[in-house]
């Protein structure tokens, strides 16, 4: 159907594609060419899911917000390529590549750093302190900073800003003789006793460690969550767990294509090398629009990108076994080729466009990694279709009337004579 | 024609040949095929009564709680590990060896505290490595969202299947598409409930999974029958199914076949997580097979059986 010149035309512009795609594989060294995801290159994972507090709904405004404060203080953490998305049910993760002390930041991150200005108004029976409603809040904080008192407790000395001054200045001349009780989270952190009028700035104290000063400096003055977060799932993978399992994923990889392109070629003959030539294409695009779009590969996306291996194969087997048909039926090469491919053309498409789908409520439904899957198993079947579809099409029409297209090199032995004496016979 | 007859011979044992002039097939697999449904359908069951004896074996994603991974500096065996953990007030704890030295210590959840009191004590007992191989904790009740989720992507994948089977294909096409589909998910469900493996978010990942992908077999089969019906005005349809069922066979196991080939591969080579994919893979691409064989050809014929309207 197709001229030849168009056939080269079409493989010319897939050595393009390829070129492009070893670009990106090769750009950065082959080592670095694919991101790889928390579960394979080691790091943290955080679930946080916001919690209602009371009647108030919980806004979209206010999970962003979180959103942008978690991401504040995950970098005063001095943590590199951190990632902080929001899923379906609004929960907000937070992936943090190859932390060291991953307890820490999974404590930092949570926190909701509410701090409160309350008057002590009596104590009750057990010497609890009964506290009166919030004077002022932790919002006009300018500055907020660890450090040690004249007496060497450890304290974190906040200032505050103009605004917040005037306001801490009034709270505190309104309130001379009585007890100021400082609260974050809830918990009634000191409650000094106040002698004169403030303005300038505020201490917490009775804090243990300078580490934990220093914690609840960077959560102050990232400004408190707008919203109260739960961790759901925090998750951990230490760096040698990814590495195996990747090592082992390519290892199953590498012997699953072998095994495939010996199949195929003990199945097709000559069709099957044409096929190794498309199953290697496939790869290297897959590779490189991985290593292009820079989209983050995980464990799952792994096993989809194995997965998609057998998808890839499926087009090519699914033409083949037409072809040989037709040839079987004692149709000409070139007719054969051409029924054998229109007539799997139907099936290859409707068989990827059911897997498109489902891929696509996966990424819309799914979490984590179940989306990495998602994203490897589309690019999959659509880039099997394309090689299959316009690639193998054409290397096939462009050698469909050379001598070497024997049946032999088709895969179809000599029942083909059979067929087409049985077919002289009927007629 | 003598060295063609014996392999003949043999087929005719499982199954005879039909004879239809150009359109002859060797295995009358839809008339066979009830065994299908009935091996089927026995699997399930079975399935189903381990389910009600015990349930699935969930993991921590499901229940809550807490898992480590933790390689040891020396070599431990389970029981002194066990011993250890009893001392540490955490006797309960499920203890799996996966590699030499390693082992997964599962908990209820726990608190920074009380995780750091487990490792010292393991540190001081026996020795470990830092930082730890994994460190998973799970908020008991969080797998109430996995669920809405998982059921929403089956929804959603499910509708649109059936939506766009019904419009390439026909309704009842669609239909039993979608029964193909329930029939591949119940499947990998009961090898869930029978050999008791966790159940875990990979495995909900492997169900959404096969739910794309088993159905392509389903799908090569109908395209063949959605062909032959247009071209063979003269044969009954369940010899029109049979014979497609035929055409596509050897398709259809090559790509069983190769795509299984890597599977397998890290079915055998694979740690935990992988052989996790592996297995479910496994199930589901065959389930998918064998339902696209042996139970959608055959539905289909005792549709059209039932409501004739459709008979062409």
């Amino acid at each position: 159907m197709r001229s030849k010149v168009g056939n080269i035309v079409v493989i010319a512009l897939f050595i393009v594609i390829l070129g492009v795609c070893f670009y990106y594989i090769f750009i950065d060294g082959i080592q670095n060419s694919i991101k790889l995801g928390l579960d394979l290159r080691g790091g943290t994972q955080i679930i946080l899911k916001p919690v209602e507090t009371g009647t108030e709904e919980v806004t979209d405004e206010a999970i962003d917000k979180a959103q942008l404060i978690i991401l504040n203080r995950i970098d005063k953490l001095g943590i590199s390529e951190p990632l902080v998305t929001r899923d379906f049910n609004r929960n907000i993760i937070v992936q943090l590549p190859g932390v060291d002390d991953p307890e820490r930041a999974i404590d930092i991150i949570g926190k909701t750093a509410q701090l409160e200005f309350r008057i002590v108004e009596s104590v009750d029976d057990s010497g609890n302190p009964v506290l009166g409603p919030t004077l002022m809040t932790g919002d006009k904080l300018s500055k907020a900073q660890a450090g040690y008192s004249s007496n060497g407790q450890i304290i974190v000395s906040m200032i505050f800003t103009e605004e917040g001054s005037r306001q801490f200045e009034k709270v505190t001349s309104e309130n001379v003789g009585k007890q100021l009780a400082i609260v974050l989270d809830g918990e009634v952190r000191s409650a000094p006793r106040i002698k004169q009028a403030i303005s300038g700035d505020a201490v917490i104290e009775g804090i243990e460690t300078l580490e934990e000063a220093k914690d609840i400096a960077l959560v102050l003055q990232t400004g408190a969550l707008p919203v109260n977060l739960e961790i759901q799932e925090s998750q951990t993978i230490g760096p040698t767990l990814g590495q195996d399992s990747l090592r082992q994923s390519m290892l199953a990889g590498i012997i699953g294509f072998a095994l495939v392109a010996i199949f195929m070629v003990a199945m097709y003959r000559g069709l099957g090398l044409i096929s190794i030539i498309g199953l290697i294409c496939y790869v290297t695009i897959f590779w490189g629009i991985l290593a292009g779009l820079k989209t983050p590969v995980t464990l799952p996306g792994i096993a989809g990108v194995v997965l998609t291996i057998g998808i890839a194969v499926d087009a090519n087997i699914l033409i083949y076994s037409r072809i040989k048909e037709e040839v079987l039926k004692g149709k000409s090469k070139y007719a054969a080729f051409n029924e054998g491919f229109r007539n799997a053309l139907k099936a290859i498409i409707d068989s990827n466009i059911t897997t498109l789908i489902t891929a696509a409520a996966l990424y819309r439904f799914g979490t984590g990694p179940i989306r990495g899957f998602a994203v490897t198993l589309a690019i999959g079947v659509v880039i099997s279709m394309f090689t299959a579809i316009i690639l193998v099409r054409a290397i096939l029409f462009l050698v469909v009337n050379s001598r070497a297209i024997t049946p032999g090199f088709i895969g179809v032995k000599l029942p083909k004579i059979n067929q087409e004496t049985k077919a002289v016979k009927e007629k | 024609m003598a060295v063609n007859k014996k392999p003949v011979k043999k087929i005719e044992k499982v199954a005879e040949p039909v004879v239809l002039g150009e359109r002859s097939y060797k295995f009358d697999i839809v008339r066979k095929s009830k065994w299908g449904v009935i091996v089927s359908l026995t699997f399930i069951a079975v399935g189903l009564v381990m389910f009600l004896i015990r349930g699935f074996n969930f993991g921590i994603d499901f229940l809550g709680g807490n898992l480590m991974e933790v390689k040891f500096t020396k070599s431990v065996s389970i029981t002194e590990l066990r011993s250890v953990m009893g001392g540490a007030g955490y006797g309960s704890a499920i203890l799996q060896n996966t590699e030499e030295n390693q082992y997964i210590i599962r908990t209820v959840p726990l608190t920074d505290a009380q995780k750091e009191t487990i490792l010292d004590t393991l540190d001081s007992k026996i020795g470990i490595e830092r930082p730890l191989v994994q460190d998973r904790n799970v908020a008991p009740g969080f797998s109430q969202t996995i669920i809405r989720n998982t059921l929403i992507a089956v929804a959603i994948s499910i509708a649109g299947i059936l939506i766009y089977v019904w419009i390439r294909f026909a309704v009842r096409f669609a239909l039993i598409a979608i029964l193909e589909l329930i029939h591949d998910l119940l499947i990998i469900l009961s090898f869930y409930a029978i050999t008791f493996r966790e159940f875990n978010t990979t495995t909900i990942a492997v169900i959404l999974t096969i739910l794309g992908y088993s159905l392509s077999d389903a799908i090569v089969v109908f395209d063949r029958i959605r062909e032959e019906i247009r071209v063979n005005k003269r044969d009954r349809f369940i010899d029109i199914s049979n014979y497609s069922v035929n055409k596509t066979l050897v398709r259809t196991i090559g790509t069983t076949v190769t795509t299984l080939f890597p599977i397998i591969i890290l079915l055998i080579i694979g740690n935990e997580t992988l052989k996790d994919f592996a297995f479910g893979l496994f199930i589901g691409i065959i389930s998918g097979s064998f339902s696209s064989v042996f139970i959608g050809p055959q539905i289909l014929v005792a549709w059209n059986n039932r409501f004739p309207k459709y008979k062409k």
